[in-house]
């Protein structure tokens, strides 16, 4: 299910002109030799402007028998400057109405926390971010998080509230965040 | 009692001066209980001379840099050889215990799999790497043969560049680097010392180094650091000894407990609520409360700054009112009473419909002029301990050098001036918590606030008599050459005083640390209970030699070279004719 979008060749040339820069290295090599070898189902990645190795456009398909099923989810994933020791941010530019994304479209899961405290003392530091996280590792999250919210600490608290106790209410808009996110594909 | 006089015939100067102070109505009158008070007194000044052998017994260390990193060496040398691990490994263990060599001894004694889980200190596996060829980074996802590629006591094998951007990251996200583990999140093995100085930079081990001092004082509990600004300095306390005033080698006397500057005899509490109330935005609405009405139609406080009752608004709101009824202006005239003189308010209160809001206001302005009547003397003492210090410095630095050329003496023979400079800083900080402590005892105890404010006033009249001294008379042995006699005569006396303060401001702290509960004690015991009695009975008390004294005071009124006044029973030298203190006539 893997959609490389001929991100390998620019990839490559992008690489050619910054051999040694870590970030790059790693970033690179997330993609060409895991994204490319273990292709992971549900998940299609590219760049969003071929000069630029720092912001992927990535599209989320809906996992199966969840309320997101057959939604197809854009989102940026913008990599930080010392990559691979800091995670990752990852935002949907499709609607999203979910517990753990916030209204700007920011997604919420612990493996996209810095390594470190947590000032609130609800992650574990096993569950944070490592450099030993990929790209892989953080879509295994969000489609894990699609299928399974964590309501105890919302991003978006109407939706975190609507979930535990209107969940009528709530899986008629997640319906229609499916529906909208067909029309643009 | 002979013993004790022969002391005092030693310091003949304390003797004297110690008169001002001691010579109470109590003594020198023949009281009834006079008697019992003697073995009283006496057994308990025995007493009170350990109390302040004690004391004066140190009961905190003071560590340099060097002296921090020693201690730490230590310890981790005492776990390394009782548990036969390596210094990386004793560290970290040293650190997960707080730095409590007896508690890694015991943890790892009851349970040492436990312990070595929770610290991450994996046996090291059989890793068996290979003999040749190349390993893939984890992080980076790049082939690197063998020599080029690190690991924990895991084996999870990472490229020696992707270590070095791990281990300084965290370093520098804070001290959160002392507990690094394996970038693999299931793994938890312990990245120690030994990595990360292979590993990082010279700058980043220093910050690293810089950290594990740091925790050694700060996890410790029985460590901490000298707060003044730009000290490196930790003070080891010996916890359960008693007072908690620790004195740095910068010289800035703080509470170990609280870390607050020193504050004897307040404690903690009351400082830090103190301190709070200072700072706190809650008197600036006293006084709004205070000082301010709200405007009756757009609610903005207004502070009357003129004379007139017609009130103004500021535009947009331009309302016109009555200050004292904040009734309509246009409704005020001759029928109620005329424009100046509404008597609509004065009617009310007479009819006992008093506002309440009114009486909110007045108790707020009463509480807030009595916090400001404490908040002033408390800033006052502080203003000028901070002149004493700098006064200090500036002999320390030019007047002592100065004065001893001109009175040819050696500077070790000045050493008199400088302790007494030293006596007037601690006792104007001593003085300035007095009244944290005035603002805070309760008001219905009438006795003890009579009692405390006598002390109180005796301590501020002490000490000022020893600053005028060390101020103005030293001034004039400074400019001028005073004769050698004189000279030695102002030593004597300002030595004298020194002494005198220092026993008077020792009392004084220990009295207001007990909770002045000789007010109790007496009040219940005895007929007499007025504030003054108690007074001599707490300044007698714990007092050294104080009963030699008493018997010493009551000859010398013989003698005359001193007298009691009638009223308010002071000790005056002869030489003056109507009481220093209340001005009644001998």
């Amino acid at each position: 299910m893997l959609h490389c979008d001929g991100g390998e060749e620019k990839i490559k040339r992008s690489l050619e002109s910054n051999a040694n820069f870590v970030p790059l290295k790693s970033i690179s090599n997330a993609f060409l030799r895991n994204l490319c070898k273990n292709p992971v189902d549900g998940f299609s990645a590219g760049l969003v402007d071929e000069s630029n190795l720092f912001e992927w456009s990535v599209t989320v398909i809906g996992p199966p028998d969840t309320l997101y099923e057959g939604g197809f989810f854009n989102a940026i994933m913008t990599f930080p400057p010392n990559y691979p020791n800091s995670p990752p941010t990852v935002r949907f530019t499709s609607e999203v109405w979910h517990p753990n994304v916030y209204p700007d479209g920011k997604v919420c899961i612990s493996i996209l926390h810095p390594p470190g405290d947590d000032p609130n003392g609800y992650e574990l530091a096993s569950e944070r971010w490592t450099p030993v996280h990929t790209v892989e590792s953080i879509v295994l999250s969000i489609i894990s998080m699609l299928s399974s919210p964590n309501d105890e600490s919302p991003a978006n608290v109407e939706a975190a509230k609507e979930w535990r106790e209107r969940r009528d209410e709530f899986r008629k808009k997640v319906g229609r965040c499916v529906r909208k996110s067909q029309e643009f594909m | 009692m002979d013993s004790e006089d022969d002391m005092h015939d030693a310091h003949d100067v304390d003797y004297y001066e110690e008169d001002y102070y001691s010579g109470d109505a109590m003594y020198s009158d023949d009281d009834d209980d006079d008697d019992a008070g003697y073995g009283y007194l006496h057994n308990d000044s025995d007493d009170s001379d350990d109390v302040i052998v004690s004391r004066q017994q140190k009961n905190y260390t003071i560590l340099k840099e060097d002296d921090i990193s020693q201690l730490q060496e230590e310890d981790i040398t005492r776990i390394c050889s009782v548990l036969s691990v390596s210094r990386d490994s004793a560290c970290m263990l040293l650190r997960r215990y707080n730095w409590n060599v007896s508690n890694v001894h015991e943890a790892w004694f009851a349970n040492e799999d436990k312990v070595r889980n929770a610290v991450g200190l994996l046996d090291k596996k059989d890793i068996k790497p290979p003999k040749s060829g190349e390993l893939l980074c984890g992080i980076c996802f790049e082939s690197y043969p063998l020599d080029r590629i690190c690991a924990a006591a895991c084996g999870h094998p990472f490229c020696k560049e992707c270590w070095t951007a791990y281990i300084s990251t965290s370093i520098n996200d804070g001290p959160g680097c002392l507990t690094l583990r394996c970038p693999i999140p299931s793994c938890g093995a312990a990245v120690g010392v030994d990595m990360v100085n292979m590993l990082t930079s010279d700058e980043d081990n220093t910050k690293y180094r810089r950290y594990l001092l740091r925790s050694y004082i700060e996890d410790n509990k029985k460590t901490k650091w000298c707060p003044a600004p730009g000290c490196d300095c930790a003070i080891e306390f010996d916890l359960g000894s008693g007072s908690y005033d620790v004195t740095c080698y910068c010289s800035y006397s703080f509470c170990w407990n609280c870390t607050e500057e020193a504050h004897r005899p307040v404690d903690c509490e009351t400082v830090s609520k103190w301190i709070m109330k200072n700072s706190a935005e809650s008197e600036n609405m006293n006084w709004i409360l205070a000082n301010s009405k709200p405007c009756p139609k757009c609610k903005r406080p207004i502070e009357k700054n003129q004379g007139c009752m017609h009130m103004t608004c500021n535009p947009p709101c331009k309302y016109e009112f009555c200050w004292l009824c904040l009734g309509q202006w246009s409704d005020h005239g001759e029928r109620t009473g005329g424009f100046y003189a509404c008597n609509r308010y004065e009617s009310a209160k007479q009819e006992g419909a008093y506002d309440e809001s009114e009486r909110r206001r007045e108790m707020a302005k009463n509480s807030l002029e009595r916090y400001t009547h404490y908040y002033e003397r408390w800033a006052t003492n502080q203003l000028s301990r901070q002149k004493a210090l700098a006064d200090l410095h500036q002999m320390q630095t030019v007047h002592l050098a100065k004065l001893s050329e001109k009175q040819c003496q050696p500077e070790t023979q000045l050493k008199f001036i400088i302790e007494a400079w030293l006596q007037i800083v601690e006792c104007r900080r001593v003085l300035k918590w007095t009244y944290a402590y005035g603002y805070y005892l309760p008001e219905q105890e009438h006795a003890k606030r009579q009692f405390f404010e006598y002390l109180q006033g005796e301590a501020e009249s002490g000490l000022e008599r020893l600053h005028q001294c060390a101020e103005k008379e030293l001034n004039t042995y400074l400019n001028e050459d005073g004769s050698q006699d004189e000279f030695n005569n102002f030593r004597t006396k300002l030595a004298g005083l020194t002494s005198v303060t220092r026993n008077y401001f020792e009392n004084l702290v220990r009295a207001l640390e007990n909770g002045l509960a000789d007010v109790d004690a007496h009040g219940a015991s005895s007929k007499t209970s007025s504030s003054k009695n108690a007074a001599g009975t707490s300044k007698a008390k714990g007092s050294k030699g104080k009963g030699s004294i008493r018997g010493g005071a009551t000859s010398r009124t013989d003698d005359s070279t001193v007298w009691s006044c009638d009223q308010c029973t002071y000790m005056n030298p002869k030489t003056v004719t109507s009481c220093q203190m209340c001005h009644n006539s001998r």
